[in-house]
């Protein structure tokens, strides 16, 4: 059981947000130099802005997951997504079809309906859960549930201790990008 | 907010079921005074339907009660669906379309079920007895007994219910039995309680007889309304609710005796029949109760007997179904349908116990994330918290958006050593950079050519952005939809840019790999032990 001690300091700073930082300059890098080599026309086009957008987007999810590491649940389904998107997106543009992206799919929504199945049939001890998601809170959970990664599979206690994580991780994430785009805006 | 909107419609939903103010409507809070002490005026059907409406409405949480009141509704559903063709309330459609699809449909096959003894009167005796107070109840009950079918459509009902999750059950009870028709019953309303004794005829006891019954799930004395008419002498006698169930217990007892002893051992085909349907929804309802077994109703009910000390239905002990929300209504909420005898007692106490030590976790780790969130240390009560968890998770999101896009436009180049200048300035200063006018020239001049295609886009995105950057994200959602939905159209045309991806698919292995094994390589360098780490480090990280 994670008590909010342990939670607090089971999250290193500084070596997260290096790694965060590493990984992000490192995409951003690369999409740069995507950017320089490829279109010189049409290099502030609305698509390729959006483009690249997704890209940095893509990038900073990775790193912050990737900087977390996979010891956490959300961090797994963050990296597992991105994983999915990519390979689909690579498999479409490579190949006409993506049976590995199709197949990575079926895997995931198997694994989470698995799990769900899992989750609910298992009456005593979901009995509390069950009158949570029944209740009030359970429209707020499942709508906590879609924020957070991975949290379809996950019953209240381990949500809120996802969530909370998740969080933390968001916050500096915000705020190192923050400053990165103001240094490199600046 | 649309957040608002739906807890709003949650709420709501929550207060029907429980909403006292509502006209047709059940009133717990009358019924639950007037029921129990005065089993002389009410019928046994009106004590059982006191108990399914008190029981859920008082306990809407428990998750068990909704496979009794399901039962109950099948019974009485079935009973009134013979007469109500098409006399489904509308006022009660609107709580829930697709409840009201379903059950229509569920409704409608029973409705063209042969046996239709003299439903004339019997309607209109049963409409007064059933002169609940505000209670639902369908005012015409077609007799139970000599329908073959009854048990097929019950079970078909019952196996309907509980096909039908996500609701509430207790909603659901109260909404099902809504949809019969309130309509009628409120006729049934304006006469007096004394309607109901007087000018009962054989005929129409005899259907209260199979009413009361057919409110047992366990006893599926259906034969026995045919040759009751000597054992309804016994109600005019004013002996209603266990009273009545005494009365006829002379017949029940040799058969719900039997089935209290939590063995359907059926003694008719009929009662076989209902038994087989009382044993599927029994397993039904054991299903959702999960530690309750199926019989464990009646045991339940027998036991609670002698718990609720009712003097007028010690005699009913078998009967289970009257007895038994007395007991779930006098007592704390127990979860309807679990036996009290040691052994499932100890196995509720442990799930309490358990759900005990999770509700724990879960409030611990509310309270915990009440810090986390800004502005959340005068918020009580999970709701609102979990309101503010999501819609700072939401706005966490947004700003990443927002910054990655502001990443993607404004920032063209970042290369020459950026990666360890911004670390070490990341780390060490927040705010002035002191190479920050060195790379100043490098960076402004891609920014050159960058807006120099589409001066009037770019400037103008640009002053947003930086505008917005120090408000957190009013300008975002705009500026990304504007630019969202233009690149909509045109994502078909990415697929041209194939050169440049052979790297993408490479780079999250690539860096993940690189990123963690330099993360755990640099764990021990604490360079950039900044000022600004230390003390925030207990409340970011």
């Amino acid at each position: 059981m994670m008590n909010p001690q342990r939670l607090s300091l089971s999250f290193s700073s500084t070596s997260y947000k290096y790694r965060f930082v590493q990984g992000f300059i490192r995409a951003l890098k690369r999409i740069n130099r995507q950017k320089l080599a490829t279109s010189l026309l049409s290099r502030s086009s609305p698509t390729e802005i959006y483009k690249r957008y997704l890209k940095v987007k893509s990038a900073a999810d990775a790193s912050m997951a990737s900087a977390v590491g996979l010891r956490r649940a959300w961090s797994r389904a963050l990296l597992q997504r991105i994983r999915d998107q990519e390979r689909i997106n690579f498999g479409n543009k490579y190949y006409k079809y993506c049976p590995a992206g199709t197949r990575i799919r079926g895997k995931s929504t198997t694994f989470t309906m698995i799990r769900n199945i899992k989750r609910s049939s298992d009456d005593r001890n979901c009995k509390d859960q069950e009158s949570i998601n029944n209740g009030a809170l359970g429209w707020k959970a499942n709508e906590l549930r879609k924020l957070v990664p991975g949290g379809e599979a996950m019953d209240m206690c381990n949500l809120l201790d996802e969530t909370a994580h998740y969080i933390k991780c968001l916050a500096t994430q915000v705020k190192l990008m923050k400053r990165i785009a103001d240094f490199a805006s600046a | 907010m649309e957040s608002a909107f739906k807890f709003m419609e949650m709420e709501s939903n929550e207060l029907n079921s429980s909403d006292p103010s509502q006209d047709c409507f059940f009133k717990p809070q009358n019924w639950d005074d007037s029921s129990l002490d005065h089993q002389q005026a009410c019928d046994p059907f009106e004590s059982a339907l006191s108990s399914i409406v008190s029981s859920p409405a008082a306990a809407n949480s428990g998750a068990g009660d909704g496979a009794m009141i399901r039962e109950l509704i099948g019974r009485l559903g079935n009973i009134c669906s013979n007469n109500n063709s098409g006399e489904i309330s509308p006022s009660q459609q609107s709580y829930n379309n697709n409840n009201n699809s379903t059950n229509t449909s569920c409704y409608g096959t029973p409705l063209n079920s042969p046996p239709k003894l003299s439903l004339s009167i019997a309607d209109h005796h049963i409409r007064a007895k059933l002169n609940v107070p505000g209670s639902y109840f369908p005012p015409s009950l077609v007799p139970l007994s000599g329908d073959p079918g009854f048990a097929e459509r019950a079970a078909k009902f019952s196996s309907l219910v509980n096909g039908q999750f996500g609701m509430n059950e207790a909603e659901f009870g109260y909404r099902s039995m809504a949809r019969v028709d309130p309509g009628k019953f409120s006729r049934g309303l304006s006469s007096g309680p004394g309607g109901r004794v007087s000018g009962s005829t054989p005929n129409s006891e005899k259907k209260d007889n199979q009413i009361s019954r057919s409110l047992t799930p366990e006893n599926g004395e259906f034969a026995d309304s045919r040759e009751g008419s000597s054992v309804s002498d016994h109600i005019p006698s004013g002996v209603f609710g266990g009273k009545a169930e005494n009365g006829n217990a002379k017949k029940r007892k040799s058969i719900s005796r039997g089935k209290a002893k939590e063995t359907n051992t059926p003694s008719s085909p009929k009662d076989a029949k209902v038994a087989g349907e009382t044993s599927e929804s029994d397993a039904k309802r054991s299903k959702k109760d999960g530690a309750s077994s199926s019989g464990n109703e009646k045991e339940n009910g027998g036991k609670a007997k002698a718990e609720s000390g009712d003097g007028n239905e010690k005699q009913t002990k078998e009967n289970s179904k009257p007895p038994e929300p007395p007991k779930d209504y006098i007592h704390v909420r127990a979860r309807r349908g679990q036996a009290t005898d040691s052994h499932s007692l100890a196995e509720r106490v442990r799930t309490d116990s358990l759900n005990e030590v999770r509700r724990e976790k879960i409030s611990e780790r509310m309270k915990f994330l009440q810090d986390l969130v800004p502005g959340c240390n005068k918020v009580t009560g999970k709701a609102v918290m979990l309101d503010e968890i999501i819609n700072y998770v939401q706005s966490l999101q947004r700003q990443v958006e927002f910054l990655s896009m502001k990443l993607a436009t404004v920032n063209p180049r970042m290369d020459f050593n950026m990666e360890a200048l911004l670390s070490k300035d990341i780390f060490q200063s927040r705010g002035s950079f002191p190479h920050a006018p060195y790379l100043l020239d490098s960076s402004s001049l891609p920014a050159f050519p960058f807006g120099y295609h589409h001066p009037q886009q770019m400037p103008p995105l640009h002053n947003t952005i930086s505008t917005a950057t120090g408000t957190q994200f009013p300008v975002n959602p705009l500026s990304a939809q504007a630019l969202h939905r233009t690149p909509s159209l045109q994502l078909p045309a990415m697929d041209g840019f194939a050169e440049s991806d052979p790297q993408v698919p490479t780079f999250f292995e690539d860096d993940l790999q690189s990123v963690v094994q330099m993360g755990f390589g640099q764990i021990q360098q604490q360079n950039f032990e900044g000022s600004m780490a230390s003390p925030q480090m207990k409340v970011e990280l």
